[in-house]
């Protein structure tokens, strides 16, 4: 398989480094490996709802050049706020034209879009073009024993149009996890909102938001949560650290990145994982194959 | 000068004949000006000299060095050599570049919405746009490479509609990866450590005492090293 | 960027030069493969020195009527601000309530200023105990232009000593060895310091690219590219704003302070925006005012930026302080010569130090590319001049050709545009693509080789004044090689600071006097100097005669 454009966004340069680490093991392994555009820019963070607010598409739209100038079609992404962002700007000005137009012209002197990028996130990449058999066959350690709680939050599947799965049901980031061995629990609150940037200023909405999150989860049985978003993932850490209300429960549950599980399971080496996989695997996993 | 013909030009909206094929700075003194703010190396160094221009018939602001640009029949022009861009003082040793120090400095730079003004406004050709983006994710490498051609004219600065000051950005940045990503060259330790215990004090005692005849014939006797170039160079050039 | 604007005028070169290119271009391989010719014995070096070095021209330089170093020798343009009246008039300004009181005011804000000022911190004054005073603005100066690079001996095959032999002889012997010896030696600590405060040098594979320059028998030119004066000189802006440094900008001195019993005590200012005098008292006070390039000693162009008017040679010298090797200028060997715009701009000698090689109209390479400076200079006048193998631009000049494309040709395609980036850049702006095609030059004014005598830890002959830089003479001699500028700066600056700081900490100047300016006044009439130039000069004026002397101070 050839390799897939990739945008990793801010977080994953940062603070959601292992995020990113994990999933260049888990493509490398599967032989579809990443390679990061040489050039890219802050997707535009969240997607502006405004009708005629296209100065802040623009940040997209210059990925997509980039993504044409590294010869691709198709941009792979891993951050769930990332893809909503570009995936609704990749679809806004391939359905308006005129729309397009203005941000060319504004960009002037550079290069113009002509539309035609498609934005995958990962899991896709994972289910509709690498399968789950596949997936099932590289694993080396498999994750049984574990019950994993696959939380969506909002940008992976809302709005429709953009959605990787079902809006209401979604199941592609629990089937990932089961193609490795894990067992999934079900929960109410897998597509709930995790309380996003009222984390800044109102911490108590996101803190009680977040918490709910995990309670639902852990009443459903899991373990461990996995997550597809930096901001998601902070805020569930967030209320690990500082629960509100009847929490104990949820004190013995971990949050972890989904890749992070997949690359365990893929047969990545200890030393390059995050304490709390290392601490997943001794606890929960039996430990076979792996290194 | 080049040639004998005059061109007419309009400094802050006045209109003066001035020879072809001169810089816009030479073309102001031409005129009768004479700079105090406003000229610097006069060669391209120094970013003193940040100058604003539209011909006529054109929609755009164009950014250039006076004393790098050519003057051009119809410019209006004025100078900008002055950019108020607070910047934020720091203690490089004790920061942690582990952290992203560069947003928490400068929080502005989140602010970005990737609009590429700054770019198009700076005269050095560097991607300017490019670099607060990897100072947003915290690439101080990145930083350093791009912004290096750096000369702080401000013009960015002026232009950005974030607000953004991305010339200090790039200066901390750059500093950053300085001493948190290059390491010391040993030899350069062990210099040092062979000059802080004397160790060339005799030589040097001799070299002082020696007569003329004898310094003429020893620097005579001077071997030029070779210039060997490394084999494999797998990273180059102030980054 | 916009490009080049006039089409056929600038637009690359005169189809007449052609010809001289295609031959250069007929001749590349063979001298590629051939290498460069051996350079010059002591005796060929001493013979052309004397034919064509325009330092040689005794008719361009006088000796002095006035002053502490009265009967020294130096060329007309430097001479005649030496024998020039004050702007400051001695009895009108009131010294009794100084604007600003200080431990120790440096004068300047280039690249020594920027170390003497850090440097008095780190020796322990308080930073608001500081004042920084500058013509132009922080890091307006010649150390941002430099480009090829600084030197330090600390490679294994290299030592203080080699630096040593090098640096006297690259000055014909002439140098303070002292001084020489100050350089050499703390030439390794200062790359240190660098590396402590984030100056990026050019390093492949993680250790520093170091290379030869004119005169050097070891490769230990460090560099940024060719920023490499800008690369230091911005860090150091920056540190001295973290560290809280006042500073004022468009304020130059005009004259110096002293006590009564003789030593310095700071400065009158001159504001350039609201045209006040403004009087700073000072325990110590540091000169770090740069050199004289824009006088434009003989009529050459020069490198130099805009404020280099050797104004703080003349306020020092009208206090007292001696001045040593004035007479001697450093002509850049390799100044732009084409396009016009442009001409007598810095073309780096690391063109040179990377393997371009000047070659006369005839496309033959007449002499070794990396002579000292003032051999490499007179070789190139005398081929434009003696042997009439230059190449005549549309203005009248003449140059050689600096074979800029085998740079790359020896390195491997991409070197030039990343290892000299502000090269590429300068005559790209100007329709010139110098991996492609050579580029045209003749000798600039680049540097004062001469200046304010100190000792080696930056004192002058001033108590309570201390030098360091390019305003200060004594370090390189009769003939500067190329890093050894900056280096320079950053020893004596240095030195000048830590000095300053020591000596303010023990001194209090007793009552402010310009006593010294009314006595030089009266030393100028004794000699005969007319009334009608004063100095110091602050700014060249370029403005076109035509204007000036229509000019009316209607507003005053």
């Amino acid at each position: 398989m050839t390799k897939l454009a990739y945008f990793p966004g801010c977080s994953l340069k940062d603070n959601a480094k292992r995020f990113e680490d994990a999933a260049f093991f888990v493509m490398e392994t599967l032989g579809a490996p990443l390679e990061e555009l040489e050039t890219w820019n802050c997707c535009g963070t969240v997607y502006s709802l405004a009708d005629d607010d296209l100065m802040h598409h623009i940040a997209s739209v210059r990925n997509f050049i980039r993504t044409k100038e590294a010869g691709s079609e198709e941009l792979v992404t891993l951050c769930a706020m990332c893809y909503n962002t570009l995936a609704r700007v990749a679809g806004r000005v391939e359905a308006h034209a005129d729309e397009l137009e203005k941000i060319n012209a504004f960009m002037d002197r550079e290069e113009d879009y002509e539309g035609g990028i498609r934005i995958r996130h990962i899991l896709q990449v994972l289910r509709d073009t690498i399968g789950w058999e596949a997936l099932s066959e590289t694993v080396v350690r498999p994750l049984d024993n574990l019950k994993i709680a696959a939380y969506y939050g909002c940008t992976l599947v809302r709005p429709q149009e953009t959605g990787i799965d079902d809006m209401e049901r979604p199941v592609v980031m629990a089937d990932a996890l089961a193609a490795v061995g894990a067992e999934p629990v079900t929960f109410p609150f897998e597509a709930e909102c995790c309380g996003t940037y009222q984390i800044v200023d109102e911490p108590h909405l996101a803190l009680e938001q977040s918490n709910r999150i995990l309670r639902s989860a852990r009443l459903a049985g899991a373990d461990v949560v996995v997550t597809a978003c930096p901001l998601c993932q902070h805020n569930l850490e967030q209320a690990l650290i500082a629960p509100v209300g009847e929490s104990e429960e949820i004190k013995s549950i971990q949050v972890v990145y989904f890749t992070e599980l997949l690359a365990a399971a893929l047969g990545a080496d200890e030393a390059t994982m995050s304490p709390v996989v290392r601490e997943i695997l001794s606890t929960s996993v039996t430990a076979e194959g792996g290194a | 000068m080049a040639d004998e013909k005059l061109t007419q030009i309009y400094i802050m909206g006045k209109a003066y004949d001035v020879p072809v094929g001169v810089t816009i700075m030479d073309a102001m003194e031409y005129a009768g000006y004479r700079f105090i703010r406003g000229a610097g190396c006069r060669s391209g160094f120094c970013g003193a000299c940040g100058t604003v221009y539209r011909k006529a018939g054109e929609y755009r602001l164009e950014f250039v060095l006076a004393c790098q640009e050519m003057v051009e029949e119809g410019m209006h022009l004025t100078q900008l050599p002055f950019t108020p861009a607070p910047r934020s003082d720091y203690t490089l040793a004790e920061l942690d570049p582990s952290e992203n120090v560069l947003l928490q400095h400068y929080p502005e730079i989140a602010r970005c919405v990737s609009c590429n003004t700054c770019t198009k406004a700076c005269p050095q050709e560097i991607e300017v746009m490019d670099y607060i983006q990897a100072a947003l994710r915290g690439d101080v490498a990145k930083v350093a490479e791009l912004s290096f051609d750096c000369i702080a004219c401000g013009l960015c600065a002026m232009r950005c509609p974030a607000d953004i000051k991305h010339y200090h950005v790039g200066q901390m940045g750059r500093r950053l990866h300085g001493v948190a990503d290059l390491a010391t060259p040993e030899h350069l330790t062990a210099r040092i450590a062979q000059l802080d215990g004397g160790a060339f004090d005799g030589e040097m005692e001799t070299l002082a005492s020696a007569s003329l005849a004898d310094l003429k014939a020893k620097y005579a006797e001077r071997v030029i090293e070779k210039v060997q170039e490394p084999e494999v160079a797998t990273e180059e050039v102030a980054t | 960027m916009t490009g080049p604007q006039f089409a056929g005028l600038q637009d690359g070169y005169p189809d007449y030069m052609r010809a001289s290119i295609e031959k250069v271009e007929a001749t590349r391989a063979r001298r590629l493969k051939e290498g460069t010719l051996a350079p010059m014995s002591a005796e060929a070096r001493a013979e052309l020195l004397e034919a064509w070095h325009p330092d040689y021209k005794v008719d361009r330089k006088r000796d002095l009527s006035v002053g502490p170093s009265k009967g020294a020798r130096m060329p007309h343009e430097v001479a005649d601000l030496f024998e020039a009246y004050p702007t400051v008039d001695p009895d009108s300004i009131d010294l009794s309530k100084p604007d600003f009181d200080v431990s120790v005011l440096i004068l300047g804000g280039g690249g020594a200023a920027s170390v003497a000022a850090l440097h008095a911190v780190y020796e322990g004054i308080s930073p608001d105990d500081i004042l920084m005073v500058t013509k132009l603005r922080h890091g307006d100066c010649n150390s941002v232009m430099a480009q090829g690079g600084i030197q330090a001996a600390d490679r294994e095959n290299d030592s203080p000593a080699i630096h040593y032999l090098d640096v006297l002889g690259g000055g014909h012997y002439t140098n303070k060895p002292e001084l020489v010896r100050a350089l050499v030696e703390d030439g390794p600590r200062m790359i240190e310091w660098h590396e402590k405060l984030g100056v990026l040098y050019d390093r492949v594979n993680g250790d520093y690219l170091e290379a030869h320059g004119g005169g050097t028998s070891r490769m230990r030119m460090h560099s940024a590219k060719d920023y490499t004066g800008l690369e230091i000189m911005r860090v150091l802006k920056d540190e001295v704003l973290n560290v809280g440094i006042p500073t004022i900008e468009f304020a130059p001195a005009i004259d110096l302070l002293l006590d009564e019993a003789g030593q310095a005590a700071g400065a009158v200012l001159f504001n350039l925006e609201t045209e006040e005098q403004v009087v700073v008292r000072a325990r110590a006070t540091v000169l770090a005012t740069g050199g004289f390039g824009r006088l434009h000693i003989q009529g050459f162009p020069t490198t130099n930026h805009y404020g280099a008017t050797a104004d703080g040679l003349v306020m020092a010298y009208r206090a007292g302080a001696g001045v040593i090797d004035m007479d001697s200028v450093q002509y850049h060997p390799t100044g732009v010569a084409y396009p016009a715009a442009i001409l007598g701009q810095l073309a780096t000698e690391k063109l040179r130090n990377q393997g371009a090689e000047p070659v006369d109209s005839e496309g033959e390479s007449f002499v070794y590319p990396l002579e000292p400076r003032d051999v490499e200079s007179a070789a190139i006048i005398r081929q434009c001049y003696g042997e009439e193998k230059g190449i005549e631009t549309p203005s009248g000049i003449r140059g050689v050709w600096l074979d800029t494309p085998m740079i790359d040709e020896i390195h491997g395609p991409g070197t030039l545009k990343s290892r000299l980036a502000a090269m590429w850049m300068m005559w790209h702006r100007h329709g010139i693509d110098i991996t492609v095609d050579p580029a045209l030059v003749f000798p600039t004014l680049h540097y004062q080789n001469g200046g304010v005598e100190i000792d080696a830890e930056g004192a002058t002959s001033i108590p309570g004044l201390f030098a360091g830089g390019e305003v200060a003479g004594g370090v390189h001699g009769k003939n500067r090689l190329m890093g050894n500028s900056l280096l320079d700066y950053n020893v004596f600056g240095r030195r000048a600071g830590i000095s300053a700081a020591r000596w303010a900490k023990a001194n209090e100047p007793k009552g402010l006097s310009l006593k010294h300016v009314k006595t030089y006044v009266e030393e100028l009439k004794s000699a005969g100097v007319g009334e009608d130039r004063t100095a110091p000069m602050i700014l060249p004026d370029y403005r076109r005669e035509a204007v000036t002397e229509r000019r009316l101070d209607a507003l005053h």
